[in-house]
């Protein structure tokens, strides 16, 4: 479905994504893990047509995204999830979700909007409880599960998610990721950036790890998870475990 | 078309890939394995920066030239663990293959890299027909001891039972083959013939063999030989190709259509060039083989330069897979010989030489022959002032010896003979190894 060939980023003169290939096949849950400053949200503010300059090709469908502005590349179908949700505070739950859906308000698609507000609460009752609230006083899982909420209004065929597990507790973190599962499983195709490697690779299907702005790793999800050098950089392991008298 | 039940395809996803997709999944693993291999094996990182060559500017197939090529006597001057990619606490298993010069080849695997062998030979296995029903034995020269862990990990991932390489004489094989009802057998092309012959000589009759399906590995079988191994034994015969030094067998196979073997291309990245000029060649031209691993984690090769011809066919295979097919050639494109399937290079046998009698002998000749179907090394040494003693016992003592070192250390049977040194003519000026085995004599 996503296809990414030697793509290249610049922030000014600093090269943030150095010759990186990548694809997500339809229906599958891509994790893109790697450290801070790897460049993992750099290439989903690539595909999403937030940072219009880069080089290389990103197509969805065989098609090219180059030279097109946020709202055409939601219009094709890719929704982002942005880091630190860019909720609107005092707007309610219910206002956000609609903003979610501006370009289809256009459309005329009412009929299919109120529709989707029902998945929307099937997926999240507890937005339905929040209907009414300002987005700025939910919790941080809500708040979380707002911000998929906002990008599923916009019917998605790919989601881009950015660190959605960020500043949330273990459990609630896990039941977002659970979540993405369950949307992948409706038919959704899904990349996920995460710093927490370990829970994106629990529920993905494949992964890539992103070093200083290249590929240095790709495999089955199951593979990464038993990669030694991984575990060492980014799962968190700790390095005793691992020595054993061998050099 | 045959049905997909015939054709025996273990992973439909990997070996009946879109060729697009293919081409993307080998773009992403190529940049990675290239990334990897930058980080973290210098030999790799020094050999590109000299170049003045970064892993990012590979953007397609067409780049490939960029990258230089890895040859086999980086394998000994990297002795041992010079060009592991990983750490050593993170190698699961360590391989030992002869190599070009007195540092045999190291390499090692890392748990991943053993599931991808596993993978990869029960592909080719399965392509063969080898089932959870087979009986599958395993008779190897030791120097390609290497394959038969490979094999039996393999034919175990297919549930098939398992004889793992023994190293016994033809004549107990064969009682093996005969009483445990052997289905499958692994060998090299000369080994099978052997076989056949000493069936032949004990008088049985190939039918009383429960045997079906024999599996050709470590030289490309001669056509004639081929069809006389089928027809004698009463067999379907297979063709593998593989890496004997690094990183395994099986990295392309025949699939029913014995139509070109098919590369595993999800695993490995083949491409064809003139040996001369180092030009990759147009496809479907000749060459030599040259391949790029694409998913090994702990001995990534960068373009090896394999000595072995082959060239790419350019059609669709009726089986269905979208592996790309090789007809791989007897010639080869370096200066090893195969003997058993096992590579000989003229240089390690020269420094073993001069291991064993303290110098470098002057005037010798190196012989690969064959006498009642059988293959081994004749190495024919002058007397000189170094060998030269007035007691037969010695002169015999130091020919078991050299006999012995070299056996073990190549893994091939040896003959030692010596001469005078008139009857050697000039000392050798060209010192690779003559091969004496001519094609009638198959």
């Amino acid at each position: 479905m996503l296809r990414i060939r030697n793509l290249r980023c610049y922030y000014g003169r600093i090269q943030a994504i150095n010759g990186v290939s990548l694809s997500v096949r339809a229906g599958e849950l891509i994790a893109l893990i790697g450290a801070n400053g790897a460049g993992k949200s750099t290439l989903l503010q690539a595909i999403s047509g937030l940072l219009p300059n880069w080089q290389g090709e990103i197509q969805l469908h065989k098609e090219s995204l180059r030279g097109l502005n946020p709202p055409a590349i939601v219009q094709r179908g890719i929704s982002l999830v942005p880091e630190g949700r860019m909720l609107f505070p005092p707007l309610s739950v219910l206002d956000n979700l609609r903003l979610g859906a501006y370009l289809r308000y256009r459309k005329r698609q009412r009929e299919l909007i109120d529709q989707d507000f029902e998945t929307i609460w099937k997926l999240f009752p507890v937005l339905r409880e929040r209907i009414k609230q300002p987005a700025g006083t939910l919790s941080g899982g809500e708040q979380q599960m707002l911000a998929i909420g906002r990008a599923l209004m916009a019917r998605p065929q790919l989601l881009l998610l950015d660190e959605p597990s960020m500043g949330l507790a273990p459990l609630l973190a896990r039941r977002i990721l659970e979540t993405l599962v369950q949307l992948r499983d409706q038919g959704l195709t899904v990349l996920l950036v995460e710093q927490n490697a370990r829970a994106a690779l629990q529920v993905a299907d494949r992964g890539y790890v992103l070093e200083t702005g290249r590929v240095v790793l790709e495999g089955s999800a199951a593979d990464l998870l038993a990669d030694q050098d991984l575990k060492r950089a980014y799962l968190g392991r700790d390095y005793r475990e691992f020595y054993d008298g061998r050099s | 078309m045959m049905a997909e039940a015939d054709m025996g395809i273990w992973n439909r996803t990997a070996e009946c890939l879109d060729p697009e997709e293919r081409a993307q999944q080998q773009l992403e693993r190529l940049q990675s394995t290239l990334n990897r291999a930058y980080r973290n094996v210098p030999f790799y990182r020094n050999r590109f920066q000299t170049r003045g060559f970064d892993p990012a500017q590979i953007e397609s197939f067409a780049d490939l030239p960029l990258i230089p090529f890895t040859e086999r006597e980086h394998f000994s001057e990297n002795y041992p663990y010079g060009l592991f990619a990983v750490p050593l606490r993170d190698i699961v298993r360590i391989h030992t293959a002869p190599g070009t010069a007195l540092h045999p080849t190291v390499s090692g695997y890392t748990k991943q890299d053993l599931a991808v062998w596993r993978e990869l030979v029960a592909r080719s296995l399965s392509a063969a027909g080898v089932t959870a029903h087979d009986v599958l034995q395993i008779v190897l020269d030791p120097g390609l001891a290497n394959w038969g862990r490979d094999y039996k990990d393999g034919a175990e991932t297919i549930e098939a039972g398992v004889i793992p390489l023994t190293m016994l004489p033809h004549e107990k094989q064969l009682m093996i083959i005969c009483d445990y009802k052997t289905s499958v057998l692994i060998t090299s092309p000369s080994a099978a013939i052997q076989l056949l012959h000493l069936l032949f000589q004990t008088n049985l009759n190939p039918n009383v063999l429960a045997l079906k399906t024999l599996v050709l590995v470590g030289e490309p079988p001669d056509p004639s030989m081929r069809a006389q191994l089928a027809e004698q034994l009463h067999v379907k015969t297979w063709v593998h190709y593989g890496l004997s030094e690094v990183p395994g067998p099986a990295l392309a196979f025949e699939c029913a259509s014995r139509y070109g073997l098919h590369v595993s291309e999800d695993h490995f990245l083949p491409e064809i060039i003139d040996p001369e000029t180092g030009q990759v060649v147009p496809d479907g031209e000749g060459g030599e083989l040259i391949l790029t691993s694409l998913t090994t984690r702990a001995f990534p090769l960068i373009r090896f330069r394999t000595g072995d011809r082959a060239r790419f066919f350019t059609d669709a295979c009726p089986c269905g897979r979208t592996l790309r097919r090789m007809e791989w050639f007897p010639e080869r494109s370096d200066e090893m010989v195969v003997v058993r399937g096992v590579k000989l290079h003229h240089r390690q046998i020269l420094l073993l030489l001069e291991r064993v009698l303290g110098v470098l002998p002057e005037t010798y000749r190196l012989l690969a022959v064959r006498q009642e179907l059988e293959d081994y090394l004749e190495v024919w040494l002058a007397i000189d002032d170094a060998i030269f003693s007035d007691e037969i016992k010695e002169l015999e003592r130091l020919i078991r010896k050299i006999r012995l070192e070299l056996g073990q250390e190549l893994g091939v049977p040896v003959n030692v003979r010596l001469k005078e040194r008139s009857s050697l003519g000039a000392p050798s000026s060209v010192p690779s190894i003559i091969d004496l085995r001519s094609k009638d004599s198959r």
